[in-house]
């Protein structure tokens, strides 16, 4: 039935490569009429870095814009189950939009919970992770910017958390919440201490989601940290010993300003996975404790369980300008520049191109 | 208060000093046992899913301890290899992440270059919009994605992944090359320009060897997003023949029952293709992943 | 080496032109016979208690005798197979048949997703199924899902007739790192049962309006507080893995499960495994009711014509006697064809027997959208009053508000 056959291993070969090749060869029909068009017809400056741009805007565009439309329009309806269709009542237009909002905002998103907890909850959850995933990525980033043994060794298994599949991993942890086998209630029993209601009592819950969520976002965030560590010219640091700082100032004055064109990106990426992150919240939270639950959970509940199709499109949406806001705010405040006021290209090189 | 702070402070001084190449024994012994303890950390999950793929029967749970039980046997690797599609799913997998990643980090590796290194219209928004992909919640892509593809009869079919999954990791692959592109001097291309190549020649003969490490890490992204991929494939694949390795796992659980050690043993194994590649990898980890370049 | 990386960028490519042509000339060649018939089949059985093989067989046996129906069949999650069930009609091509739980023939017929099948099999010779404004709406495969008692002979000799009884032999049977008792502790479906042996009912007579704070309410979150703190024979937290492995390992003496688990068990213990029917609540006199509900077929709405027929053809193969006996035999579970309940085999196995003698006083399953809110109402609260932080009556309150507000969510 579903063994691995030639015949599969053919068809599958087949249609794979074949569909790249007519990705590529889109690809390539696509410059030729940007060329024509941008190049010889309107000889425009820009048209080399248009054309170069146009197959990755173009892809996303396919992926996130018919969705997105979508969305749109369903938070302007008031679909739900009972009116699933236009002939059971499905209706369209502002007022079915102003309702999602008067209800996002007036009634529980799920049961007993109004909106704005929920929303507190999540920016709590998002401060406390992207502090944790820059703090101890930063101290153990730290730790292994020195020359020593087993260095590529610790690095290794440090990276683990990374590289096993995220659901797995989650799923692992939750075992380990376990009241009865769970290693931190055997560790605890251990001490002589109070087993604890990892998945039953609100607080413990919140505590477990957020460990097992530190555990997986640490990885990343250290091994970018490391490499804006190793990219500071060590004569930094000698010149500033030189005029009398010490180690501390010296990490306050150099590193932390010297890594902030790498911090600020790692920090909004950080921010925006930590609260659209799904697995962790939805799985641990075996016993669907209302208390436990951010936006997205919320979200994918109020969509899937309650198929509140418009409701849950509109919040959407909300979430989503949530993180435009804090994206172009915090830009703005650190005045992070995308690294373009010094991109060494542009002009100059421009001169020799043409 | 003051006393106690300043403790604190020379503590931290002391510990987290750069690069000192006279750190006493004492030192390094203590900075060795906390990276050990947080590799325990970091690695003990997965020894317990070890220890529950080794176990016989099909319990998940065990008060003990113990990370090899003392009855471990492989039987349940055995019965994933040779009862189950395991092949079959690992096959469609490597696959489809192979191939996808691959033209994933070339559509990247030439728009990220445009983006670097020309002061266009439109450049930082086209940014901020590579940001903006990533805060759509997922689980409001799920409905319109299964619609499309219903509507397109891309529905069990290669077809459909393979346009996703190329452009699914674009956004950050294109975040991580910019970033490293920029760190190249354009001098380079400049001369290699006089020296009489092109534009795009000079991209191709100077940039992208140069790039080796971020393409590399961009590679490692695409793949292991696309190797984890469940949302998108539980959609299209649904027939058993295209089932990807998620797909098959999730099958293995029942309503209420799954067994465990199976499950387990094949999580073991879906692992090891990623960790491998992050071994591979491991020498530009650090230097690929640029968001940003540290001016030094 | 970076050199190499690009000549194999290059070499990639023309293998992959070489490779697209097959693809766009296999495109063209699929033969098209005109009387074929194809159709889906989704379901959300599970491939570790071996039905979705079955299933699989099933298909197979069919298509062999008929050449020109072809089944496909598609195991989904049970939450899967719903919302992607809905998602696909929205997109107007949703799997024409489906085998699945009951309760959610609520939603689809809320939708207009699915057909009456009353024209599609005799519904007097089956279970009852799944009635809605005078049309049947889902043909029965197996009657049961419902919950009952096992016990490890070991450990207990005799499966008690009362609550009392069943409180006495849990508290002797407790000892060392063994328990009395183990349940899903996490799950309301393993609270109803006692709601109904208390008198209690989740819904007002119109079958929507919740009713959950009431006394029996109240009276069954008591007693199942009173099994863990005040005679302590239940472990502290115990989800379904739990209490499964616990009684596997012989480490329990009673479990609480439902007829899915029979024959996993009856593997593992043997002659050790005993059935019964959840003893009767000392307190009124009423066996607790479990809820009933089984696996069922239903049909997505617009299919007709060849399509149809052949779905009929197949549904009446599956509900067959030779089959549903087979199903009885293999996996324990009583079938949906009434005639089928009068097996021999059910009244010489006594693990059947005692499923069968549970499922007499079972109560359907409610199958309307409404059920969605009550079990999400339940669900905290119970883990709230087994955890000790919330009062039974201040538990049956919030249920009933937060039940409430979810039916008003529904509308």
């Amino acid at each position: 039935m579903g063994a691995l056959t030639a015949q599969i291993v053919r068809s599958s070969l087949s249609e794979v490569l074949g569909t790249i090749f007519a990705v590529a060869a889109g690809i390539v029909v696509l410059e030729l009429v940007l060329y024509v068009i941008l190049k010889r017809k309107l000889q425009w400056r820009f048209s080399l870095p248009i054309m170069l741009v146009s197959p990755a805007l173009i892809g996303l565009l396919l992926l996130v814009l018919y969705p997105i439309l979508y969305n749109i329009l369903l938070s302007f309806s008031n679909m739900s189950l009972r009116r699933f269709t236009v002939e059971r009542g499905l209706t369209y237009g502002f007022a079915e939009a102003w309702n999602n909002l008067k209800i996002i905002f007036s009634e529980p998103v799920l049961k007993q919970q109004k909106f704005f907890p929920v929303l507190f909850r999540t920016f709590l959850w998002t401060f406390i992770q992207v502090f944790f995933h820059v703090t101890i990525g930063m101290m153990i980033a730290l730790l292994l910017n020195r020359p020593m043994k087993l260095r590529g060794f610790y690095r290794t298994l440090l990276l683990f958390p990374w590289a096993i599949p995220q659901i797995i991993a989650v799923l692992a942890w939750r075992g380990e919440f376990n009241y009865q086998y769970g290693l931190f209630n055997l560790l605890i029993q251990k001490f002589g201490g109070q087993s604890i209601n990892w998945m039953s009592d609100p607080f413990w819950n919140y505590v477990a989601i957020n460990l097992t969520n530190i555990w997986l976002g640490v990885p990343f965030m250290t091994v970018i940290l490391l490499g804006g560590l190793q990219s500071i010219d060590p004569s930094y640091y000698e010149a500033a010993e030189m005029d009398g700082a010490g180690k501390l100032m010296g990490f306050r004055l150099i590193t932390i300003p010297l890594m902030k064109p790498i911090t600020t990106p790692a920090i909004i990426l950080g921010v925006i996975w930590t609260f659209n992150q799904f697995n962790v919240p939805y799985f641990i939270n075996q016993f669907e404790l209302e208390t436990s639950d951010i936006l997205v959970t919320a979200l994918f509940r109020a969509a899937f369980e309650y198929n509140r199709y418009g409701f849950a499109s509109m919040f959407a949406l909300i979430i989503f300008i949530i993180l435009l806001g804090f994206s172009l705010a915090y830009i703005k405040i650190t005045k992070f520049s995308f690294g373009f006021d010094k991109a060494g290209g542009g002009t100059p090189l421009q001169a020799v191109g043409e | 208060m003051e006393q106690n702070s300043n403790v604190i402070i020379s503590g931290f001084k002391w510990f987290f000093a750069p690069r000192r190449r006279s750190d006493s024994p004492f030192k390094r012994m203590i900075i060795h046992i906390i990276l050990i303890a947080l590799c325990v950390a970091a690695v003990y999950p997965v020894l317990r899913i070890v220890s529950v793929s080794l176990r016989p029967g099909n319990r998940l749970l065990s008060t003990s301890l113990q990370l090899i039980p003392d009855d471990a046997t492989f039987e349940s690797f055995r019965i994933v290899l040779q009862k189950r599609d395991f092949l079959l799913w690992i096959w469609n997998s490597l696959l489809i992440t192979i191939t996808t990643s691959l033209l994933g980090v070339t559509i990247a590796s030439i728009s990220a270059y445009g983006v670097s290194r020309w002061h266009f219209p439109g450049r930082k928004a086209g940014m901020i919009f590579l940001l903006a992909t990533q805060m759509i919640p997922a689980a409001m892509l799920m409905v319109p994605i299964y619609i499309l593809s219903i509507k397109l009869g891309l529905v069990n079919s290669w077809r459909g992944v393979v346009i996703a999954y190329s452009v699914s990791s674009v956004p950050f692959s294109i975040w991580i090359l910019k970033g490293y592109y920029d760190t190249i001097p354009v001098e380079l291309e400049q001369a290699a320009m006089i020296d009489g190549t092109t534009r795009l020649g000079a991209f191709y003969r100077v940039v992208l060897p140069l790039s080796t490490p971020s393409l590399a890490i961009a590679f490692l992204f695409n793949f292991t997003q696309v190797w984890n991929d469940f949302l998108i494939a539980r959609i299209i694949l649904q027939r058993a023949e295209f089932f990807t390795w998620p797909l098959g796992l999730q099958r293995m659980q029942g309503q209420f029952q799954t067994q465990w050690g199976e499950f387990a043993a094949a999580s073991l194994m879906v692992s090891v293709p990623v960790m491998i590649l992050f071994q591979l990898s491991s020498k530009w980890l650090i230097s690929g992943l640029t968001l940003g370049s540290v001016k030094g | 080496m970076k050199k190499m990386m690009l000549r194999s960028l290059v070499l990639l490519l023309l293998l992959l032109s070489a490779a697209a042509v097959p693809v766009f000339a296999g495109a063209a060649a699929e033969p098209a016979e005109p009387e074929a018939v194809t159709f889906s089949l989704w379901t959300q059985e599970g491939e570790s208690e071996g039905v979705y093989q079955w299933i699989e067989a099933l298909a197979d046996n069919y298509m062999a005798a008929d050449p020109n129906v072809t089944i496909e069949v598609v195991r989904k999650d049970t939450e899967a197979l719903r919302e992607d069930f809905q998602t696909a009609s929205l997109a107007g091509d949703p799997p024409e048949l489906l085998w699945t739980v009951g309760d959610q023939a609520g939603p689809f017929t809320a939708a207009g997703l699915i057909r009456p099948v009353d024209d599609l099999y005799d519904v007097s010779k089956f279970v009852e199924s799944v009635v809605m404004d005078g049309n049947t709406y889902a043909v029965p495969i197996s009657a049961g899902n419902h919950l009952m008692l096992l016990y490890n002979k070991d450990l207990v000799s005799k499966a008690p007739e009362t609550t009392d009884e069943f409180i006495a032999a849990a508290k002797a049977a407790t000892k060392g790192d063994t328990f009395g008792l183990v349940y899903n502790m996490t799950e309301p479906f393993w609270l109803v049962p006692w709601l109904g042996g208390f008198g209690g009912k989740v819904f007002a007579e119109d079958g929507l309006t919740p009713t959950l704070n009431t006394q029996a309410m109240i009276d069954t979150l008591q007693f199942l507080h009173d099994l863990k703190f005040k005679h302590a024979v239940t472990p502290i937290e115990s989800d379904y893995a739990t209490m499964d492995t616990l009684f596997k390992e012989g480490k329990a003496a009673m479990l609480i499960n439902g007829d899915w688990s029979l024959s996993d068990y009856a593997g593992v213990l043997g002659d050790k495994l005993g059935v019964a029917r959840l003893p009767k609540v000392t307190a009124t006199g009423k066996y607790p009711a479990p809820y009933t509900a089984g696996k069922y077929f239903m049909v997505a709405e617009g299919v007709e014509g060849p399509v149809l027929e052949a779905i009929e053809g197949f549904i009446g193969y599956v509900t067959s006697a030779d089959i549903q006996n087979e199903m009885l035999e293999t996996f324990k579970r009583l079938p949906g064809l009434l005639s089928g309940l009068n097996a021999p085999a059910i009244t010489v196995d006594p693990i059947l027997k005692g499923s069968a003698s549970q499922l007499a006083v079972g109560t359907p399953q409610p199958t309307v959208v409404e059920m969605r809110a009550n079990w999400d109402a339940m669900k905290p609260e119970m883990n709230a009053v087994l955890s000790g932080t919330t009062s039974p009556a201040d538990a049956a309150a919030n249920m009933q508000s937060a039940a409430e507000a979810g039916v008003r969510a529904l509308q």
